[in-house]
């Protein structure tokens, strides 16, 4: 199996006297389903932030894709980029974009024709259960369904890698299984690896999966 | 609504500095003919015992630009009638009266640049006497210089306005755009994909603005100015506003905007 995200000794801190990720060794093979859970404070959300290039390893190594993140130039950093999913808790869509162009957006980056974008829009809405809602602004949804919006964004360029920080954190319990789903299909369906930072691992979870742990000293265990 | 209010935010002010720029542009083009025409129909008189050349006066003073000799007969001719004929007719007058010389400079001077003129040439032993004529010429420049200061002052009072009007839109710019570009940053989006969206509205902002202030300036030209009787504007009227104005205005109008949009895009944090 080929490794997605390898890390080896990986060191992460924002200030050298404050250690977030304390020599990290992990990896996470193509396919994988992973949590990382941790306390509030723990540092799983500056480690998937790491995964993205939001910030440098300080120390040791960190492979995703096979690129080296401690020396990755920007043009590469964006072109990776452009091959990630990423959803976050507070859903970060474009309010002043519909919800079809906020879907689209990474195949309006990559250059994919109107054409490409309406039909892959409509597709993905439907996976999502919000086909009818394409010209509708996000502030006019429901933060469950913002929160399907930014899935199906994440899900647009079928990327290699889909990265979740607290996808369910602001969302009730149907919206939240609602979107466990659609990660699950991702992962199972389309063998795309998810890697999900949250508080807690759901009760039902229907596919096989990974668990990292981080403790409060930034330690990252894996527990199973 | 909120569409039309973005875009007037910034083509109000733009349209502000463009006028300004545009009075500037105007003014310069018409004072300088007007100044040329000030400077043309000004001359000094000197008095000389000895004939001079153009050449003896610019050793003097290098604001010399043409001088010509006033003819004796002509000035005999003028005062004849309140000397005795019989002088008249014997030219005795003409003999003993000195050289006349009108001398044109080659520049608008003030009343302290001609004194320091007249004074050089009274250095010489050969000139008994200069006439400045500084009242008239002073009235005139005094006017024309206090128009050109009130002017001036209000195109830097407009240019100060728009400038902060631009400011503030630069902030309203950061706040509306900077999600949407931190967001487009994640995905992988290239800074001018980032920025296309902010540098179109700025450059059809920027277009809407140069036309406005054009017409508004066509229209001073065609009817307001037109109409009236201030005569540096009666003499320069087809040069109050050209067609090359128009792209003047155009690029000085993208570069505002550019320049607004670099430094609103640098000022975004990259994630």
């Amino acid at each position: 199996m080929s490794n997605i995200i390898f890390a080896e000794n990986l060191t992460l801190w924002y200030e050298e006297n404050e250690i977030i990720i304390n020599g990290a060794n992990f990896s996470i093979n193509k396919g994988d389903f992973v949590f990382i859970t941790g306390p509030s404070g723990s540092g799983k959300s500056t480690l998937l932030q790491s995964f993205y290039g939001k910030l440098q390893p300080n120390q040791g190594q960190l492979n995703i894709g096979g690129l080296d993140m401690s020396m990755i130039k920007k043009k590469k950093l964006q072109e990776l980029r452009s091959h990630l999913g990423i959803v976050f808790q507070d859903y970060r869509l474009i309010n002043e974009w519909t919800v079809e162009d906020n879907v689209v957006l990474p195949l309006w980056i990559a250059g994919y024709s109107k054409k490409v974008q309406t039909e892959q829009a409509q597709r993905l809405l439907h996976h999502v259960k919000l086909s009818g809602k394409e010209k509708k602004y996000p502030m006019e949804l429901s933060g469950g369904e913002q929160q399907r919006v930014g899935v199906a964004r994440a899900l647009a360029k079928n990327p290699f890698l889909i990265l979740a920080d607290e996808p369910t954190g602001n969302l009730d319990e149907y919206s939240s299984n609602v979107i466990w789903d659609l990660l699950e299909n991702a992962c199972q369906q389309l063998d795309t690896t998810v890697v999900v930072v949250t508080h807690q691992i759901p009760t039902v979870f229907n596919i096989p999966f990974k668990h990292l742990s981080i403790d409060q000293k930034g330690t990252v265990y894996e527990v199973c | 609504m909120k569409f039309v209010k973005n875009h007037l935010s910034i083509i109000f002010p733009m349209v502000a500095i463009l006028l300004g720029l545009e009075f500037f542009i105007v003014f310069d083009r018409t004072t300088k003919n007007y100044e040329e025409s000030l400077r043309n129909s000004y001359a000094m008189l000197v008095v000389s015992k000895e004939e001079m050349s153009i050449d003896d006066f610019k050793s003097w003073d290098n604001h010399v630009f043409k001088v010509s000799e006033i003819e004796k007969s002509k000035i005999v001719n003028r005062v004849s009638s309140t000397f005795d004929k019989s002088l008249n007719k014997s030219n005795t007058l003409q003999d003993k009266m000195p050289n006349f010389y009108s001398i044109k400079l080659n520049s608008y001077l003030n009343k302290k640049e001609l004194e320091e003129v007249k004074n050089n040439f009274l250095k010489s032993h050969k000139i008994t006497r200069v006439e400045t004529f500084d009242t008239l010429h002073q009235s005139n420049y005094g006017l024309f210089s206090f128009i050109k200061f009130a002017f001036s002052t209000f195109i830097v009072f407009m240019t100060i306005i728009g400038s902060f009007l631009i400011i503030k839109q630069m902030e309203v710019w950061n706040y509306m755009h900077s999600q949407r570009m931190k967001v487009m940053n994640i995905f992988g989006a290239s800074l001018f994909l980032r920025s296309k969206v902010l540098i179109n509205m700025a450059l059809i902002d920027a277009i809407i603005s140069a036309i406005f202030a054009s017409i508004i300036f066509y229209f001073i030209q065609k009817s307001w100015l037109k109409d009236s009787n201030i005569r540096i504007i009666q003499d320069n009227l087809e040069k109050l506003f050209t067609f090359s104005d128009i792209f003047i205005l155009m690029v000085a109008a993208m570069v505002i905007v550019m320049t607004a949009v670099i430094l609103v895009v640098i000022n975004v944090k990259e994630e």
